[in-house]
């Protein structure tokens, strides 16, 4: 009774290497010395992977995507860690209209985001496309640092910041000196998953590029269109392995999966 | 009263940031698709639907992504029965690897459906090869293509919702199913099922809305060949420069993906109500 039937679990690895299989392909597609993307490769080098580093436009698009990788997941704590705090611990009326609000653009999809902001910003108020791409981010990431940080902070009793103020801390004091230690943990998962959003993102970024500011992922884009190369096998597979790296030390600091 | 205060200025940064970079040109963007000569009409979406492509791409949309919300929900529900009974330290592992993938770029995950369906892909080889066919036919750019890519996406968000349902659901209630003479299949549709329906109608939700706003599979996978909204919507903007168009689309992008969450939330709502 309490072991998985056959069936079942057969349906289980199924799902799995459905999931998993993908990954292996792109892997052995990046070790590929072909001119031209076949699979299974014909010939195995490192050709592919040492190119994609000469590439111009995505030496130059991995840095307009760490700039505002990072710029919006500073921006996206800033705001919403203290949302996280006023939330947990103050009775404000109308807080759902607050949460809902802060929600939405999870909700709303990020190409009508992008769209909107190129129409509506970039080219009504002449926004540069850089600041509209930090902008449109970091609205993204706000729901991510909002959620996260409320889990933590409804995990930690109420009373020691009460406990601090009682004992003569200013309630900035009890916040940075008492509160802010106890949710580092759920602050720094937070930063990770908002970076890697970021980084990933698309949609949003779909409109919001102009003459030298583009991300990697639309220049990997922009790059199928014209080549039949492997680069973009040999790329992904950097990129897999990247963030295999991030989320494992994440995961043994701070215990991501906990926050997911 | 001062405490309020304090409430409020920790808000206001956010909701102001929010409401001036989101929410207003958002509003004006769907807002143009209701403007018809300067006062309130339809007539744009009436224009939008009378020309026969688009109402195609918009049923396709709806289409696949119905369709792999099904395939999702028929093929996570036992595998995610399996996972909740595989012994911890493998299970952690599974876990992993489940929860992994949405981590990763999705033009990562996306590629190697290039690789396995393009001309020289490991398909048109082992097709080749096996003398099935003569010549490499045309895998990618077609709505399976799209299909597999999107259920390949979004199939780690319905096994997870499944799993947390099946995780909190009590063990005795199924043995009690039992030795009250139930089998097997009916503890599983009269019990397991009905109990765990809230994971599947958070999994569906996911599944569903995250294909119809999909931009990467269906850029990649369909191209201008099977156009989703998304890359209409895209076509639209670079390629036309039809915003009115454009805003029409954002317009039922929206929509769908709000109808689809409050109508499976009012389904689940009507079937507990039955269920008691």
């Amino acid at each position: 009774m309490n072991r998985p039937s056959r069936a079942a679990l057969a349906m289980l690895v199924l799902a799995l290497l459905f999931l998993v299989g993908p990954f292996f392909v792109v892997f052995i597609a990046g070790f590929s010395a072909d001119e031209t993307l076949a699979f299974p490769p014909r010939s195995v080098g490192l050709r592919w992977l040492a190119h994609v580093f000469t590439v111009e436009s995505f030496q130059r698009s991995l840095g307009t995507s760490l700039v505002v990788g990072v710029g919006s997941t500073l921006g996206a704590l800033g705001l919403g860690v203290p949302v996280a705090y006023a939330l947990s611990r103050y009775a404000v009326p109308g807080r759902e209209w607050v949460r809902t609000l802060l929600t939405l653009p999870l909700v709303v999809p990020g190409i009508i985001v992008g769209l909107a902001l190129l129409n509506h910003m970039v080219l009504l108020y002449n926004l540069p496309v850089l600041a509209s791409l930090l902008v449109g981010h970091t609205a993204l990431l706000v729901p991510y640092a909002v959620r996260v940080v409320s889990a933590s902070l409804a995990n930690l009793r109420q009373d020691i910041d009460d406990a601090a103020i009682t004992l003569g801390a200013t309630r900035a004091q009890a916040f940075f000196k008492v509160v802010l230690p106890n949710i580092r943990g759920a602050i720094g998962a937070a930063a990770v998953l908002a970076f890697i959003t970021s980084f990933n993102q698309v949609p949003v970024s779909l409109f919001l590029t102009g003459p030298g500011v583009s991300t990697l992922p639309i220049e990997m884009m922009a790059y199928m269109e014209t080549s039949y190369d492997p680069s973009i096998a040999a790329l992904s597979t950097l990129l897999v392995l990247m963030t295999l790296a991030v989320v494992a030390a994440t995961e043994k600091l701070l215990g991501l999966s906990r926050y997911v | 009263m001062n405490r309020t205060r304090i409430a409020w200025g920790l808000l206001a940064p956010a909701l102001a940031f929010v409401s001036l970079f989101f929410l207003a040109p958002v509003l004006a963007l769907l807002a143009g698709a209701f403007k018809v000569e300067g006062a309130f009409g339809l007539a744009h979406f009436q224009a939008f639907f009378a020309e026969p492509l688009h109402a195609q791409v918009y049923w396709r949309t709806l289409r696949l992504a119905g369709l792999a919300t099904l395939v999702a929900a028929v093929v996570c529900y036992p595998a995610a029965m399996a996972l909740v009974k595989v012994p911890p330290p493998w299970r952690g592992l599974l876990t992993g690897l489940v929860i992994l993938p949405l981590m990763v770029s999705p033009i990562a995950r996306t590629y190697a459906w290039i690789v396995l369906l393009g001309r020289n892909g490991l398909a048109n080889s082992l097709l080749v090869q096996g003398g099935v066919i003569s010549e490499p036919m045309t895998l990618l750019f077609t709505e399976g293509a799209v299909f597999v890519g999107l259920l390949q996406l979004m199939m780690p968000l319905m096994l997870v919702s499944l799993v947390s349902a099946l995780e909190n659901l009590p063990p005795d209630v199924l043995n009690a199913a039992r030795t009250l003479g139930a089998n097997r299949w009916q503890a599983f549709f009269k019990v397991t099922l009905p109990l765990t329906q809230e994971g599947l109608i958070i999994g569906g939700t996911l599944v569903f809305t995250g294909c119809v706003t999909a931009y990467i599979t269906p850029a990649l996978l369909g191209g201008p060949k099977v156009l989703m909204l998304e890359t209409l919507l895209y076509q639209k903007v670079n390629v036309a420069g039809d915003t009115t168009a454009a805003s029409v689309i954002a317009v039922l992008l929206l929509a769908t993906t709000v109808a689809v969450n409050q109508g499976l939330r009012r389904v689940g709502r009507g079937s507990k109500r039955v269920a008691t």
